[in-house]
């Protein structure tokens, strides 16, 4: 946004943004057009556009002279698809919710902001009508940062409404921070799923040729038009070339890098299914599938308890957030524990001492989930002398789940069923989240 | 063109004659423009670490338009890989990585040019992407900022405008091109470059030559910017009355831009010619179509070969333009094959060609006629290949052919022959929807201290050809040298060694020039060999004469200087040693002396100190 100042100034000549004008300074006299002003350059700036594309800042005085030289043709649109329904490919739902998939250049802060419309994006990627017959629902346009549970539950519903009304399948575009958050909420919310679920997104915004949207969403739109995985699953790059997208299941998903396009990995857990460059589907691991003759309906069990925490232990971490926490009704707190599940429970020092503070958040009927930090790997809480003195003071150990997914988790029982229940399903499998066995893989990071 | 040959200014103002230099200079700075990569280029041995693949696509500009350019390069559908160097390059560099904040070396350096070149800096730089979906760059974009505008220089006279300068990327270098994909090199991906554009009135090819050589000069008494091959491009671009405008890219070598634009022009007359010819004729181009079914049992090889379909279209009133010459060994059909490759197959076969050659029957003749639905007297373009290639190759051939009614098309060509200097088509010429915001790099505001720094840092052609000749008393060598390449070096080694100036810049010059003609690739010895010969010189160790013999050597094979001296016994002989051999040499006369001991040991001995010696 342009300073009062400087949008008086422009108005009084009659100049608003987008119009054509000569700017004549001390140092430079220039032809182009307003541009609309990011939040991040320096305050007393116009930004216009010359005729050779590009940008530049002119510093504003008030004595600089401003002419117009003709008024904004038309609104800037991005273009559009027209979706024509092709009923001999298989039906399937996608679901808009924004992020950086959904993205445009932004003016307001001069970075990349949910803009788009669905049509737009489906613009740049025709290939995905060629692949089903694809119906949009707009459900919101926000950043995955900013997602609750209320949109969980939203999304939950929606596929649910589709799929219950003959789609085969749903595609879910939603921003990549909180994906696996939201792929675990859908898991758990999804009861009696009888179809793909693909969340995906990217880690590149769609206005760049290189994005790796488009790969993405054809990679999922095929594993929701013509695999047999009954499970909600993220299906994004599997490496930094545009060769492979992998599906992974909801509850076994985490963002490992801030930028890579291959960020998602399936933690503890093998991909379910890897999709190539020609949209041929390769299965991987095991999972459920599709009974066509089941009948049987998709159940959202959306309720949601969003009294839960999630806390990070971490050296000279004070145990008064658990206190905290309760005496701000919490139900549920996950610690993400250090290796095997540890919180400090012997320090030389009382004050930094976990040990009271769990102990009387236990009794007051909190239930105090663990997993660990190490993202990867298994809890146990029998090792050392110290896990066990923490599992003794009412502690649930959460098997090989990530501390995302047994938030979610706990928060998703707690919605749907009795504490003393949900104490008990949290590290029992519910939605494949949890495993028996943890493969040998040589690579276990790939 | 050698009916344009030695005309005077007169003949190009006549003709319409527009032109304007894009110079490009990678900056030698020591980090990438937005990474902490290091900006040295890696030679051909090197191996890559790994390397990724990946498809681009065009995609909406900021104000909604699709760039022409853009889409016809995504028609191509190719698979980009680049291969990765872990010392060159990181994850910005292929685009798995937000940019870092701009390089402040190459910003100084950018603004201390356009200083120079008394351009108007502009208040607040915006970083741009520029869309360039040709796999060059693995974000399928360029970042450049707008650095300057309203400049100008006068070389012999005339004075040319500098309207803008940019600051930017510098692509991914190209290895290898199939018709499957590009591999690109990934470690000069994001050097710094500076882009100088000239006005387009530059009013004759000679004058070309002359500002493109100022610019570059001006450039290099910097010393901060990249030398060697490749390190400065120059992009023409070129247009006469009733043409259009063609931007040529990639012209390396300086001597050759007049030739380039010499080629342009006539190949812009003769599309003027056959439009005029076109018009005439009353010519009009036929639909595609498929003419699979006439080559069943054919004996034509290339079709043979091509297994898939054979597409084609017929041109009434064509007759003999398909394989008019509109430049050296070029013909209106190649313009229309250069298109039709871009979609991957390998050319077209059109009926201005000898088409016995190529193995047609008659009865295939007549048949293809029968099918395009043309007389003996119509001409035809085919294409064969796979299905899908073969169908966008049709689509681009028949474009290319209904342009030929336009006249000159605006382009971007590339120089691909150096001999007969011609160019090939490469893509449409981007327009301005190309371009918009880079958003992952703040706006950079121009400070008053920049500004001052700039003017001060200013490189100043004056200025060193004045401190050059207070140098080397010698205003031809001073001039020789300023323009040349080798200036930095020269800089370099008298900072370094005590070397004699004068010495130093014959040798880098003089020396130089007399070695390249017995044909010694005397450039290729590296900057380290050649300060480390000057310094054994300047230290006593060997004579002038042996420089001479040691830069042949290096010529031939890198060698170290120290060895490369005891292995041909170069050691200069001095003080006692050579007192000693003029003792032995007793009851001759000087000039006896002076003589015997030159012949027996003229690389080992100083010519001044034995005169000395023999007082």
């Amino acid at each position: 946004m342009y300073s009062s100042e400087i949008t008086g100034f422009l108005a009084k000549k009659g100049i608003a943004v987008g119009d054509k004008v000569r700017i004549r300074s001390d140092d430079l006299d220039v032809e182009g057009e307003i541009m609309p002003k990011t939040e991040v350059g320096a305050s007393d700036t116009i930004v216009i556009k010359l005729d050779n594309g590009y940008n530049i800042g002119i510093a504003y005085t008030s004595d600089l002279e401003v002419s117009l030289l003709g008024k904004r043709k038309g609104k800037i649109e991005f273009p559009r698809a027209k979706l024509r329904p092709n009923k001999a490919l298989p039906s399937v739902e996608l679901i808009y919710t924004g992020g950086t998939i959904g993205s445009k250049v932004d003016y307001k802060t001069g970075g990349v902001y949910m803009l788009t419309k669905p049509e737009e994006l489906l613009y740049e990627v025709p290939e995905v009508s060629e692949i089903a017959n694809i119906s949009i629902s707009n459900l919101f346009n926000i950043a995955s940062e900013d997602m609750s549970y209320h949109e969980w539950q939203k999304m939950a519903e929606e596929v649910a409404k589709a799929l219950n009304k003959g789609a085969r399948g749903a595609v879910v575009t939603i921003g990549t921070d909180t994906m696996h958050y939201a792929s675990a909420a859908l898991s758990f919310m999804l009861k009696n799923l009888n179809a793909p679920v693909a969340l995906t997104g990217a880690q590149r915004s769609s206005d760049r040729g290189s994005s790796d949207a488009f790969f993405n969403l054809k990679a999922a739109t095929k594993i929701a038009a013509a695999s047999d995985i009954a499970e909600v699953g993220i299906c994004m790059h599997s490496s930094s070339s545009d060769d492979r997208c992998h599906f992974i299941r909801g509850t076994h998903a985490r963002k490992m890098h801030t930028s890579r396009r291959d960020a998602f990995r399936p933690i503890n857990n093998r991909p379910i299914a890897s999709v190539d460059q020609k949209l041929a589907i390769k299965y991987v691991g095991d999972y459920n599938r599709m009974s066509p003759e089941s009948g049987q309906k998709v159940e959202a069990m959306t309720k949601f308890d969003g009294k839960v925490a999630m806390v990070f232990i971490h050296p000279n971490s004070d145990p008064e957030i658990i206190d905290f926490h309760v005496s701000r009704a919490c139900k549920g707190i996950i610690l993400a524990g250090t290796g095997l599940g540890h919180a400090p429970v012997s320090t030389i020092h009382d004050n930094l001492n976990w040990l009271n503070a769990i102990k009387s958040a236990a009794d007051n009927g909190v239930i105090i989930g663990m997993a660990s930090q190490c993202i990867y790997g298994r809890v146990n809480p029998n090792v050392y002398r110290n896990l066990r003195i923490l599992s003794t003071s009412g502690v649930v150990y959460c098997e090989d789940m990530t501390p995302e997914t047994a938030y979610v988790k706990l928060g998703w029982l707690l919605g749907n069923y009795s504490a003393e229940r949900a104490r008990g399903m949290l590290s029992k499998n519910v939605r494949g989240e949890i495993t028996k066995r943890l493969e040998f893989d040589e690579n276990f990071l790939v | 063109m050698d009916a344009q040959a030695g005309k005077g200014r007169e003949h190009y103002k006549r003709i319409g004659f527009m032109c304007g230099l894009e110079i490009h200079q990678r900056l030698s700075t020591r980090e990438k423009l937005f990474c902490s990569c290091p900006t040295t280029i890696l030679g051909k041995g090197a191996t890559p670490s790994s390397h990724i693949s990946r498809y681009q696509r065009a995609v909406a500009g900021e104000l909604g338009a699709m760039d022409v350019s853009a889409q016809f390069e995504e028609l191509r559908n190719r698979e980009f890989t680049y291969n990765i160097y872990d010392t060159n390059a990181c994850l910005v560099e292929i685009d798995e990585e937000p940019p870092h904040e701009p390089n402040r070396e190459a910003l100084e350096a950018a603004l201390s040019f356009a200083s120079a070149l008394k351009m108007r800096i502009v208040n607040e730089l915006q970083p741009m992407r520029k869309a360039v979906v040709d796999g060059s760059d693995p974000s399928a974009f360029q970042r450049s900022m707008l650095i300057a505008l309203g400049g100008s220089i006068e070389v012999e006279g005339i004075r040319v405008n500098i309207p803008s300068m940019f600051l930017e990327e510098e692509s991914s270098g190209i290895v290898e091109s199939t018709e499957r994909g590009i591999t690109y090199n990934t470690d000069r991906l994001g050097v710094p470059l500076v882009e100088i554009d000239t006005d387009p009135y530059i009013p004759d090819p000679a004058t070309a030559k002359r500002v493109a050589l100022h610019i570059g000069t001006m450039l290099r008494i910097s010393g901060k910017v990249q030398r060697g091959i490749g390190s400065i491009r120059q992009d023409v671009n070129v247009s006469i009355k009733g043409g259009n405008r063609v931007e040529i890219k990639g012209v390396q070598d300086l001597d050759l831009i007049d030739s380039f634009l010499e080629n342009e022009i006539l190949r812009q007359q003769n599309l003027i010619e056959i439009k005029k010819r076109l018009e005439l004729a009353r010519a009009q181009v036929m639909e595609p179509a498929d003419l699979t079914h006439v080559f069943k049992s054919t004996k034509v090889e290339i079709i043979q070969r091509n297994s898939g379909v054979v597409l084609g279209f017929g041109l009434k009133g064509f007759k003999g333009l398909l394989g008019f010459e509109i430049n050296p060994k070029k013909r209106l059909g190649t313009e229309i094959s250069d298109y039709a490759k871009m979609a991957g197959v390998k050319g077209i076969i059109h009926s201005d060609e000898d088409l016995q050659k190529y193995g047609f029957s008659d009865a295939e003749l007549v048949e293809i006629r029968k099918s395009l639905d043309i007389s003996d007297e119509d001409s035809f373009i085919l294409v064969a290949g796979e299905k899908e290639k073969a169908e966008a190759a049709v689509k681009l051939a028949h474009s290319r052919a209904r342009s030929a009614f336009d006249g000159v098309l605006k382009e971007t060509r590339v120089a691909n022959d150096t001999v007969l200097c011609t160019t090939k088509f490469m893509r449409p010429l981007p327009t301005g929807s190309r371009m918009y915001p880079e958003t992952d790099v703040k706006p950079i505001p121009v400070t008053r201290e920049m500004l001052e720094e700039a003017m001060a840092d200013a490189p100043d052609t004056t200025r060193e050809m004045a401190n050059l000749e207070a140098k080397l008393h010698n205003k031809q060598l001073a001039s020789q040298l300023l323009l040349s390449p080798k200036l930095q070096l020269f800089k370099d080694i008298v900072s370094s060694t005590s070397a004699d100036p004068s010495f130093v810049a014959n040798t880098l010059i003089q020396k130089f020039t007399e070695l390249r003609r017995q044909g010694l690739s005397v450039d290729e010895i590296s900057d380290e060999r050649l300060k480390d010969a000057f310094q054994a010189y300047a230290d006593g160790e060997i004579t002038k004469q042996a420089i001479d013999e040691i830069l042949k050597e290096l010529s031939r094979a890198d060698s170290d200087v120290k060895k490369l001296v005891a292995r041909l016994s170069l050691e200069r002989i001095t003080g006692k040693a050579l007192k000693k051999i003029i003792d032995s040499e007793k009851g001759k006369s000087k000039e006896e002396i002076r003589r015997s001991i030159m012949s027996s040991y003229r690389l080992r001995v100083d010519g001044a100190e034995l005169n000395s010696l023999l007082q």
